[in-house]
């Protein structure tokens, strides 16, 4: 018996009992480990492509004036329809794509290296905690929107403006995070072998902690990009945000406010653009977060 | 309990005053000199600096600070540039509603999202947790009033079951049409909050469904929902309540927006209003009032602690 099986010109050829291994490709095992980190970039990649090529897609002037095809249903021509000036409301929410992903890509950027700053001052720094973290606490203790509407009753409402009023709102939630990250990274064995082996602090803070605050960040990051542009859409829907000159889709919804029983449409367009863009990005923030931080991801 | 609840109130002190002198700042920078515009056209610049002077302008920040914290808490929060009446007393015409709203929607909020999550979390990995789980990812991701439109269209535009505009006083005699012009506006409002609370109660429910004594409970034969609502919900009552205290604050950024869509005379159209006027007294006053609510709140929140979690000691 155990002959013919050591045998090798007798052994019989093994069964195929597991069926074969599924091949795919790079790209279907990304979206199969990650659907949505995949679904979510995909959306907003093809946002990103439609904000950086409006011009090229069937869009005229957002701004020019038409009075006399003012109101237009959505039809062949204009696709969206046409809002009290007749001005093409699919150019305007194309155009518009533009300022919102700027606002949002900007107050993430600005409000996460800021935040970051802040946040790894105050964990280091024990005499400056106390301070900074009250003051943080503050700042978190007036509710966003009304904080930003203050903060732009102050100026004109310009772009720049409205992007360093939400910044200033986000400021606090990365610095949190950081120093959350940092008080418990101090505390590592590895943070006090290097503080043991007499690593100044600058190093400490570049080569140990810095790095392992960059996948939560990346995370906020995106959260803040998200809510930074509902910020922005509601500051110049209730008349605090960008100027009515530019077309924003805070602006085109404010625009057809007065006139949303008759003509829904103008309100419908931006706002399913938004949603759909707010969407996909928290889509990519909540695949990164089970990507990044397996630990996180269960947690919430 | 006591020397918790006293240093609790102690510690929410920094913070207001914090606020306070925050808010204060965006009035003292607000463009545009009160002395100026009183004084008028034809006045020289010494009339100018009279008038600031006798309205005490001219004396250092700190001291005007002081003096307005004062005021401040005896009620006074100024006088409107727009219509020349005090700001407190125009909030307090205007409180009704949106106290109306929030507590409506509150109230809505949590008795759907607080079932939805302890059912996600108990069909853990089905369908339905699935689908509680898109829903809260949708309601994240489109801003409160494009749900206000889409729900007034629908059910008052179209199927014409809510009014699409407006707000009745409450009385108790006759609470429904109260309630009737409040039904959209809260299920727009509550719908982020929603989708926040499910979603932390599902988290906390899963962690807590995970544990020793949860299995203990089973294994002696305690049937499904004295688990779920007893042993598990009580235990996961402190991070849902918290979520609760730190969700106000969208709430109150919230109530501002649904009010403007909706129509609502409350403390919401107040401020948007000031906005298109620059009436600045108006909104220092708003924003100081929302976030010593949205302060207060929280404050209550950790006081609960003690009431839902005995071990909590501090």
């Amino acid at each position: 018996m155990s002959s013919t099986l050591l045998d090798p010109a007798v052994a019989a050829e093994l069964p195929d009992v597991l069926p074969a291994r599924k091949q795919r490709g790079r790209v279907a095992m990304f979206a199969y480990r990650h659907p949505s980190i995949f679904a979510g970039g995909l959306l907003v990649s093809l946002v990103v492509a439609s904000a950086l090529f409006a011009p090229w897609l069937g869009t005229a002037d957002p701004t020019a004036l038409a009075p006399a095809k003012r109101l237009r249903s959505p039809s062949e021509i204009y696709w969206f329809g046409t809002d009290m000036l007749g001005r093409d409301i699919y150019s305007r929410v194309l155009y518009g794509t533009r300022v919102s992903l700027q606002v949002g890509v900007m107050v993430a950027l600005f409000a996460s290296v800021i935040g970051m700053f802040i946040g790894l001052t105050s964990g280091f720094i024990r005499v400056l905690d106390t301070v900074v973290m009250r003051v943080m606490d503050g700042l978190m203790s007036i509710p966003g929107i009304l904080l930003a509407i203050a903060l732009m009753a102050l100026t004109r409402g310009s772009v720049g403006n409205v992007i360093i009023a939400i910044t200033i709102t986000e400021i606090p939630r990365v610095a949190r995070l950081v120093r959350g990250v940092v008080l418990s990274l101090r505390e590592q064995p590895y943070v006090e072998a290097a503080v043991a082996a007499g690593t100044r602090v600058p190093k400490i803070i570049w080569k140990h902690i810095l790095p392992n605050t960059l996948a939560p960040i990346t995370v906020q990051a995106t959260f803040i990009c998200a809510s930074a542009m509902i910020t922005e859409a509601t500051l110049s829907f209730i008349g605090a945000g960008t100027p009515p000159t530019i077309p924003s889709w805070g602006n085109i919804m404010a625009e057809g406010r007065a006139l949303w029983q008759v003509k829904p449409f103008i309100v419908l367009f931006p706002a399913i653009f938004l949603s759909i863009t707010v969407l996909s990005i928290n889509l990519l923030g909540d695949g990164l977060r089970d990507a990044l931080d397996p630990r996180m991801a269960k947690k919430i | 309990m006591f020397a918790y609840i006293v240093r609790r109130v102690i510690a929410t002190i920094p913070v207001v005053a914090i606020v306070a002198l925050f808010i204060f700042s965006l009035l003292y920078f607000a463009p545009g000199d009160p002395a100026a515009i009183i004084a008028g056209d034809q006045a020289t610049p010494a009339d100018v600096e009279r008038i600031r002077a006798s309205l005490g302008l001219d004396r250092p920040f700190v001291v005007r600070f002081v003096e307005w914290s004062w005021q401040v808490m005896q009620g006074n929060l100024g006088v409107s540039i727009f219509t020349n009446l005090p700001v407190s007393k125009m909030i307090a015409q205007r409180i009704e509603p949106s106290l109306s709203l929030m507590l409506l929607t509150l109230t809505f909020a949590i008795s759907v999202a607080v079932p939805l999550g302890v059912l996600a979390a108990w069909k853990h990995g089905t369908w339905i947790d699935r689908v509680v789980m898109m829903f809260a990812v949708f309601f994240f991701s489109v801003p409160v009033f494009v749900v206000g439109y889409l729900l007034a269209y629908t059910f008052a535009l179209q199927l014409d079951w809510f009014p699409v505009q407006g707000y009745t006083p409450f009385s108790i005699s006759d609470p429904l049409p109260w309630l009737r012009n409040l039904v959209l506006p809260a299920a727009a409002l509550g719908g982020a909050f929603v989708a926040l609370i499910a979603r932390i109660t599902r988290a906390t429910m899963l962690e807590v469904l995970s544990q020793d004594y949860i299995r203990t409970a089973r294994a002696k034969g305690v049937s499904q929902r004295p688990i779920l609502f007893m042993h598990a919900l009580k235990n996961a009552a402190v991070p849902i309540v918290t979520i609760i205290g730190i969700g106000f604050a969208g709430l109150i950024g919230g109530a501002v927006v649904t009010e403007s869509v909706f129509a609502i005379p409350g403390v919401g159209r107040l401020v948007v209003d000031a906005i298109l006027r620059r009436d600045y007294p108006i909104i220092q006053g708003v924003v100081l009032m929302l976030s010593f609510t949205y302060v207060l709140v929280n404050l209550c929140v950790d006081l609960l602690y003690t009431l839902f979690d005995p071990r909590i000691r501090y």
